[in-house]
Parts: structure tokens; sequence; C-alpha cells
């Protein structure tokens, strides 16, 4: 059972994260991917301020977890998420984000930003370099999960079950894929064309643990960071999160136009209202 | 001369990059082989060193992304496997998740240009030009299995991508003793002096340009050979030593003219401003070649040593 205050503190986190977004974007000349951030800000602060085991300070110990996002088009949602860690300076990230020459852009690269795991943006390739990371800490007998995020819309890759059917099959216990569920593609929901039901048993199929849970109920994402199988388990996990894309922000949930966009002045101030909102407890429930 | 000729002597690179893996997975802990399902000459490797072998079965784009979470982590991964999936199916994954992070991850292929034997499907004949326009990434092409050898041991210290192309690796033509030459990435070797033009080639069809400049110099015209193993990164020096020297440059390959080593050779021509008198290439036209043995389809397409002596004696008219 989640600790309630270890809870709080996290919710507040993400209440914090969700006005920081809306800000950059509302800040930002071009387009973010606000609606696949939204849907992942509360599993992000789950795992950079709760279940993983890294520290900014040392940020190439042998010995932290390893996080890659696979949906490198979220690497914003990831930035801040790890400034509130104290990664980075967010007031950096927003005075240069997508400008020449900046380490911050709409796709995480590790070569111009130490501290990111690895490099991603085209879709439906973390899984795999996930599961080689994950080969290499079993070989050598470390103790640390590699972690791969990726998008529910992603998994349409032929490549995410090639490695799923490999990790499955060489036992990467210390594997963990994290599926933000929010049932939408770019310009389309789940169903419309592809119908990627039934999700979780797929997973089952390549012989991976899966654990479902709403993946904006802090407590839930608590209680499945927690109580993961050991990494010396013989299965991989996955942890499908059922979310929301545009979380928190009436006029972007579900909405196929906020897959990516710019925030006018007004947009913005509605935004940062909904959140406000959401956050005493009064906003779409969504 | 340093280089002898063993012209009816043959050896398996297959069987030397397999048992070369082995000597490597010895001395260096951070070695992993990866196939696959192409993994036959990896048998002893495997027995040795089972938790540094991974076979994927048929997924090739999963295996180059492994192969990049495995150099993430410190290792050394070599893919071995046949070279037309290899290089195009698993295209996007060798670019963006190996060559984009600069990871130390050699690719071994077998089967170059028209020498599969399995038709056009199997044919590698796009390869060069795909892997050479990677950023990041070497591309070197091999015939001598006798250097397979010293090229893998060279590559532990090179700390970017290289792609290492092989000829058909069942039954390749020895040119060089062992230990004859120190190969280093970026230079290209003289194998034959000679005065009145150069043929410049690689992998296998430097056998081919030896074998014309042989037939040649009994007609009284001295032909210098190249290999130019190392094609990404080029020996531009060498390339503009021999075009100021002999005037002549004929280019043989077992690769589409478009894009390989000819391509690269008329980069080197246009960018530094030295230009040979004559410039041919010969190498495989714009055509799915089919079935047939490399030899039979070297012929067929003109670009064999019998091609080669017509060219050169046109060239010098």
């Amino acid at each position: 059972m989640a600790d309630a205050k270890e809870v709080s503190r996290l919710k507040a986190l993400a209440y914090e994260m969700r006005k920081k977004l809306i800000h950059l974007c509302g800040n930002y000349d071009g387009i973010v991917h606000i609606g696949g951030d939204l849907s992942m800000t509360d599993l992000l602060i789950g795992l950079y301020h709760h279940g993983l085991k890294v520290d900014p300070k040392q940020i190439g110990s042998p010995t932290r977890d390893r996080f890659l996002l696979s949906k490198g088009h979220g690497a914003v949602c990831m930035y801040i998420a790890m400034s509130l860690r104290g990664y980075f300076d967010y007031d950096e990230i927003v005075r240069t984000y997508g400008q020449l020459d900046s380490a911050y852009g709409m796709h995480p690269c590790k070569i111009q930003l130490p501290g990111v795991d690895c490099s991603s943006g085209s879709l439906g390739q973390g899984l795999a370099m996930a599961a080689g990371m994950a080969f290499s800490a079993k070989q050598k007998k470390e103790a640390h999960r590699v972690f791969c995020m990726m998008g529910d819309g992603e998994t349409c890759e032929g490549e995410v079950w090639e490695a799923a059917n490999t990790a499955g099959s060489y036992k990467l216990g210390n594997l963990i894929g994290v599926v933000d569920r929010n049932k939408q593609l770019m310009t389309s929901f789940d169903g419309d064309y592809m119908n990627l039901e039934p999700y979780a048993d797929k997973w089952r199929a390549f012989n991976w643990n899966v654990v479902e849970f709403n993946g904006h109920d802090m407590a839930q994402i608590v209680d499945a960071l927690d109580n993961l199988p050991p990494v010396t388990g013989s299965r991989p996990t996955a942890l499908i999160a059922s979310t929301v894309k545009g979380k928190g922000v009436s006029f972007m949930e579900k909405n196929i136009g906020w897959h990516a966009g710019a925030l006018s002045p007004e947009d913005m101030q509605k935004a940062l209202a909904d959140i406000e909102a959401g956050f005493a407890g009064k906003g779409s429930a969504a | 001369m340093k280089v002898t000729f063993n012209f009816g002597s043959f050896l398996s690179a297959r069987s030397v990059m397999g048992d070369t893996m082995v000597e490597l997975g010895e001395n260096y802990k951070n070695v992993w082989a990866l196939t696959a399902d192409t993994g036959g000459a990896l048998k002893e490797y495997k027995q040795k060193f089972p938790d540094r072998y991974i076979d994927v079965g048929v997924a090739e784009q999963n295996l180059a992304g492994i192969a990049a979470g495995l150099a993430l982590e410190g290792n050394v991964p070599f893919i071995a496997g046949m070279i037309p999936f290899m290089t195009m199916r698993a295209c996007e994954q060798n670019r963006t998740a190996i060559c984009y992070q600069d990871l130390p991850v050699r690719f071994i292929g077998t089967g170059g240009g028209l020498t599969s034997g399995g038709g056009s499907t199997h044919n590698a004949m796009e390869d060069i030009s795909i892997m050479k326009s990677m950023v990041n990434m070497a591309v070197l092409s091999i015939g001598d299995p006798n250097m397979v050898r010293d090229i893998m041991l060279l590559s532990m210290t090179y700390p970017h991508p290289l792609y290492i192309r092989l000829a058909q690796g069942k039954k390749d033509r020895m040119l060089y003793e062992p230990g004859a030459y120190e190969y280093k990435i970026g230079m290209g070797i003289t194998a034959r002096e000679g005065k009145d033009a150069t043929i410049i080639s690689h992998g296998e069809m430097v056998f081919e340009a030896l074998e014309a400049a042989k037939t040649l110099a009994d007609e009284g015209i001295d032909v210098r050979v190249v290999d130019m193993y190392s094609i990404k990164p080029v020996d531009k020096d060498l390339v503009c030593k021999v075009a100021r020297e002999t005037g002549n440059i004929l280019v043989l390959e077992d690769h589409l003219m478009e894009g390989g080593l000819a391509s690269t050779i008329a980069d080197v021509f246009v960018d530094s401003g030295v230009y040979p008198k004559k410039f041919k290439r010969l190498g495989i036209p714009q055509v799915f070649a089919g079935f047939g043995s490399g030899e039979e389809l070297r012929a067929k397409f003109g670009y064999d040593k019998t091609a080669a002596v017509a060219a050169i004696k046109k060239m010098l008219k």
C-alpha cells in the first residue's frame, strides 16, 4: 500500500510539472507534443521521483537504474521531470528549448545532453536498446533495472514485438517496459483504424509479467513501482498505465488536435486554470 | 614487394571470422557475438561464451537495437549475418540507434556483391552505398580471408561503428601472406606496382584486378592495382597519387556502379581538384541480376577480369 505522504508529495510534483509544461509550451515559438506529455506526466514523476534508483549527482554511476524514453517526442516532459529532480535547470530548458545549439530539443540526444541514457525520436526503437542494456546488466550480474517508456501508438512498430519476444525468451527479469496507454495515435483513436486490444494479452503472450493500473492515480503508480518482481526474475515486466492524452487540460483531453501544438496566451491561461482546478479536486475526471 | 600472392589457395572467411570471435571473446570480456539466425560460424564462440552470445531469430532490426543497448553499456557487439538484411532491413536502426549515438558496433556481412548465389533478394549490391552514407560509420571491404582476423583485431581500437563486408565467405582466395601488412582504417594497399594505368578495387575483385594486370603485362602494359579495402574513410592521398602517376584509372567493384567505391573515388577527384587523364568504372549496372554464381554474373554484366583487360586497353588507345 502506497505511503500517503509520498503519494501527496508526488502529486504536488506532478501538479508543478504540468504547470511548467504549459509555461514552456506557451513561451515557445513552435509546437510541443503537449498531449502525450500530459498523459505521461504522472508516470514520469512516479519514475524519476520515486521508482528509479538514480542520483543526479552521479549521472554515470554503473549501479543506477537506466531509463530510456522510447517515445522520444515526449523529451520535454522528461527534461522537466529530471529538472525537478535536480538534473537540469528548468529556466535553462525554457530559455533554450528548440533553439540553435541547445541541448534541449524535441527529441532527446544523449551526445548533446549527458544525463539521458539514450537518444531517441524514431518510434519503436527504445525497447530493443533497453533489452541490450538489460542483457549487459544480467551478464555482469548487476542489480539495477532498465526501464523503457513507450507510447502505445509506437507499439504498432514491428521492432517492439521483436524485442518483446527476445526479452521474454531470454528471461530478462531486469527489464521493465512502461506503456503510456492513452489509446490515441497522432491522427486517430485506438480502434478507428488500428485496434491494439487485447493489449495486455499481447505482452503476456510474449511471456511478460503484466501489471495494469491507472496512470493518473499516483497511489497505483507507486504501488506498481514498489512491487516489481526481483531483477533476477524470469520474466520482464510490462507496466501498462491507462492514461488520457492531454490529461488535466479540458480542451486537450482526448482531442486529436492536441497531439502536438502551440498555446496562445489565452489557451495558456485556460490550461493553467484547468490544471489548478484539477489539483484542487475540481477538474476534469476524464 | 611485401605481398605474396597465393592465387591457388582458398580459405573460408566465415571460419576465420568465427575463430577470431573466439580469440576476441577470450581476450576482451566486453565482446559479444550477435546474430539473427545466421550464426553457423559462431558455434565455438557460443559454446565458450554463452552469456555473451545472442541469437534473436530472424529479427535484424531488433538485433541492431540490442547491439546499440549493449554498446551503450560499454560492450563491443559484433553482428554477423547476411549483408542485405543487416544493411537494408535494419537500415534505420543502424543509422539512428547505432550511428547517431556513435557506438562501437561491428557489422560483419557475408555474401558481398553478387556472390550469394541466392538471387536478387540475397545479393548485396547497395550495401556500401547505404552504409557509407551513415554519419560515423566506417566501411571496409575484404576479400582475403587472412585480412579478416587482422581487421577484426584492429577494430578493437576503433571507437565508432564499423561495417566489414566480406565476399561470399565460404571459399575465398588468399591474396596476402598473414602479417604482410599493417592494416589501417583509412588506408589502401598498392597490391601491384605499375605505371600505365591503375585498377582500384575492393574485396575479392582485387583478385580479378590482379589477374587482369597479369594478362596485360604479357602484352607489355604495366598496370598498378590498388586494394582499397577502406572505402570510408578512403585513402585520398593514394587516390590522388595514382591519378598523378598513372593517369588512367579504372574502378572495378562488385557493387552497383552508382554509390560504391567508384562514386567515392569520383568524389575525391572532384573535391581535390586532382583529375585522372581517363576514368572508367566497371561494376553492377542498374539491374536485378538474378541467379548464377558470382563469376558467371560478373562475366554476364561485364565487370570481370576480361572486361577489365578490355577497358584498360581501350583507355590506353
